[in-house]
Parts: structure tokens; sequence; C-alpha cells
């Protein structure tokens, strides 16, 4: 199977929308490339799945419903007939009177107006920290269940170890960790830093013949040279897994490597 | 849809007759609640009013308003606790969902191809059934259902795309 039918074989799930970010991400960037195949298989699978709506037992809307709709569009369209009808009138003297008035109210609006604007900005300045507040709270809260996840992978005995030593022999090696349903984790210390607008990226190499090696999670490691990279949904399982592998690739990672691994470990 | 397209209430009302009850059904289905899906309903059909301008007449119509209610009864069903998201995700646009429909839909009626639906889905060993419905109606993921089933992720993962291929080959064969 070429990577192509293993994006065809996705677009079922992706049409009924169960597809795990990964595979998405994946399939998406592959329809964005232009696949006119795939593309058409979508907009048929589209339909396939509408017609799931069917399985929905039978209601009918209350009576309310349609009359609130109905109200509503006729109050629309009688709306923008005024409009156009007022468009063709002729302005009477009285109205200029109107309008006059309506000036001395404008000045004390825009006073008004102006005051009113200052109170925003304040309470704009107000919610733009407390939504910075909230995001680095999100932030850290993530962290945490990302370290947590990372952690029970770690040290649940069901997680098989993985080396990948390095294929220059001045680095050091890399562990990972895969557990069979909570996903890989992927570690190293003393890593060097990947070249100006590069990134490390994970692959996984499939154990089946002529399999193209699927990309996973890009990833940086820090000013000490230490990483961790979790995949909590790998697209394969590990049976199905021939190795690991990490390549330096520009920013936003590739679909295919293009550069030779600096590190491979085998799996199964 | 012409009609729709010149703004005229007499088509609109005739359009909702023709499609409120499906629609209402499937919203229904997710939303469990009344009062919530008749909101979510009245949405689909005042955005559909608003914005007729921008169909693509060349696509099938009942399954792009079945998507869009869809989409809009499982975002309401996300958001439920997320009411601030809400108000920032939900936008006027009308939502272009590609779909098209393949040679054997004409085959059949509505009424006979929703017969025909129900059975085929019916016809499938209960968790596979189970998984499709988790994923069309409540919106989750493939490893969200392998958790709530208690089933290895593989095996969900095939369980729905041979499913829903069982269908497309059931659909096909009475054309």
């Amino acid at each position: 199977m070429n990577s192509h039918d293993q994006f065809r074989d996705l677009i079922e799930a992706y049409a009924i929308g169960s597809l795990d970010a990964p595979e998405r991400a994946a399939l998406e960037a592959h329809l964005a490339g232009g696949c006119d195949e795939c593309a058409k298989a979508l907009e048929e699978a589209h339909w396939l799945v509408s017609q799931l709506a069917y399985l929905a037992p039978d209601a009918e809307p209350s009576g309310m419903l349609k009359g609130r709709l109905l109200q509503t569009v006729r109050a629309e369209t009688a709306g923008s007939a005024n409009q156009s009808s007022v468009r063709q009138t002729t302005v009477p003297w009285w109205l200029w009177a109107g309008v006059a008035a309506l000036l001395l109210f404008s000045v004390y609006s825009a006073w008004n107006e102006r005051k009113l604007r200052n109170e925003i900005a304040n309470l704009q300045q107000q919610t733009e920290a407390q939504q910075a507040e909230r995001q680095k709270l999100e932030q850290e809260l993530t962290a945490a269940k990302t370290q947590a996840h990372e952690a029970m992978i770690w040290s649940d005995p069901k997680s098989k170890k993985i080396m990948l030593p390095p294929k220059d022999p001045t680095m050091e090696p890399l562990e990972a960790m895969w557990h069979p349903d909570m996903g890989l984790v992927v570690r190293g210390w003393k890593v060097p830093s990947p070249g100006e607008k590069r990134v490390l990226q994970l692959w996984l190499i499939p154990k089946k013949r002529g399999g193209k090696p699927m990309p996973l999670v890009t990833f940086w490691p820090d000013a000490s040279g230490k990483f961790s990279a979790m995949v909590e949904n790998p697209p394969d399982a590990m049976s199905d897994t021939q190795a690991l592998a990490i390549t330096e690739e520009p920013i936003g990672g590739s679909s295919q490597p293009t550069s030779t691994p600096m590190w491979v470990g085998g799996v199964s | 849809m012409q009609q729709l397209l010149r703004k005229d209430v007499g088509a609109f009302e005739e359009l909702y007759e023709r499609h409120s009850r499906i629609v209402y059904s499937l919203v229904l289905r997710i939303l469990r609640q009344g009062s919530t899906a008749e909101e979510v309903v009245q949405d689909v059909f005042l955005q559909l009013w608003r914005n007729s301008g921008q169909f693509d007449l060349r696509r099938p119509f009942v399954p792009w308003l079945l998507t869009m209610a869809r989409n809009r009864a499982l975002d309401q069903l996300r958001l439920k606790s997320e009411r601030q998201r809400r108000r920032e995700d939900q936008t006027e646009e009308f939502p272009q969902i590609p779909v098209a429909a393949p040679e054997y839909e004409a085959a059949l009626d509505d009424q006979r191809r929703a017969e025909r639906v129900r059975a085929l889905i019916r016809s499938l060993p209960s968790a596979q059934k189970k998984a499709i419905e988790l994923a069309y109606f409540e919106g989750l993921s493939h490893s969200e259902i392998a958790a709530s089933l208690n089933e290895p992720l593989g095996t969900v993962k095939s369980w729905i795309r041979n499913g829903l291929l069982r269908l497309k080959e059931g659909l096909q064969a009475t054309s």
C-alpha cells in the first residue's frame, strides 16, 4: 500500500469527524497538496455520512418554531422593503428640522461617546490582562497534564523501552517508551540544537515492505540540550512498526524525510 | 432553492415544511433536549435564509443541510460549558461543505433510502453500530470511542471505516 492509499483509507473517518489530531493533520496536508482523487472521495464521503442522519428517531419540531422563523423572515423582508421605499421618497421640510435637532443631539452624543470609549478602553485592558492570565494558567495546566501523561507511560509495566543510538558516535543515545494504549514518548539529553529554521522530527518506520516513513511530531531541545516529545496516538501499532527515527527537517516538518536519520532505534 | 435566492418567503416556508422534520430529529438526537434543539434548528434555517445567495447550486442540498445542522449541533454540544468560545466561534459565514452526490444517489427516493440506511446499520454487530453512532451523534474521535467502549484503537478504526464502506456498498447495490 503506498502513501496515497493510506490517506485514501482515512477519508470516511475524516468525513464523520472521528480522526485523531495527527491523522487529521496528515490527511489535511495531503488534501492541501491537491490530490483530486482524495478530494472527490471526500465529497462523496460527506454525502455518505450525511445519510446517517436517518438513524435519528423521528421527531417533529413544535409549531411555535415555524411561527418564530416565519415571523423573523417576514420582518426582515418587510424591513428591506421599507428601506427601499424610504430611499425613493422626497424629504419634507419638517424632516430637515428634525435633522437639525439630531445634529445637536449628535454633539452631545460625541462627547458622551468619547467618555464611554475611555471606559471601554479601560475595561478592554482589564479583560486582556485577565485573558493573558487565563492563557498562562491553561498553558501551565496543559504542560502539567502532558508531564503526568508522560510519567504514566514511563512508569507503566506495559510500556516497551526503545533505545535510539546516534549515527554520530560523539552524540548521546535517545530513549523512547511506547505504551500500546497511552502512546509514545521520546526523550534525550545533550542533544545539539538543529540548524537555523530547522527542527528535529520523529518518524515511524513501518514494518511492511515498501511502507513509507510516517511523520510524527517536530521538536527542539532546550538550551541544555534536553527534550521530551510525546505522541498520544501513533498512526500505527507497535507490532506493525520496524523502527523509530529522528531527522533534521525545515520548520513545520516534512511529509517525507529530507535528511539522513540522526538516531534510529529498532522497535520489533 | 432558486426561489429562496430571490428571498421568497413562500419558498422558504415550503423548504422548512419539507426538511425541518429530519433536521430537527438529527439535532434532537445529538443534543437530547428539545428547547436547545429548536434553537439550533432555528439558527440553521435563519442562516439558510440570510445567506442563501452563497449556496453552491451544483451541490446536493439535503446532504449539505444535514451536514451543516450536525456541525452546529455538535458545536453546541461541545461548547455547552464554554459559552465564551461559542460566541467567538459562531460566525455568520456560510459553511462551504464539499458534498457531492454519488451516481447511485438517484436510485432511491429519500424515504426508501432512509429505510435502507436504517436496515444496513441495524445489520452491523451492536458494538460496531455503537462506534458509528458515537462518532456521528456524539462527535467522538477514534481514541475517545476506544476508551468509551474499552476496545483497542485499531478495532475501532476498522469498525468505523468498514461500517461506512458496508453502508456505501449496500446503497450501491440498490442502484
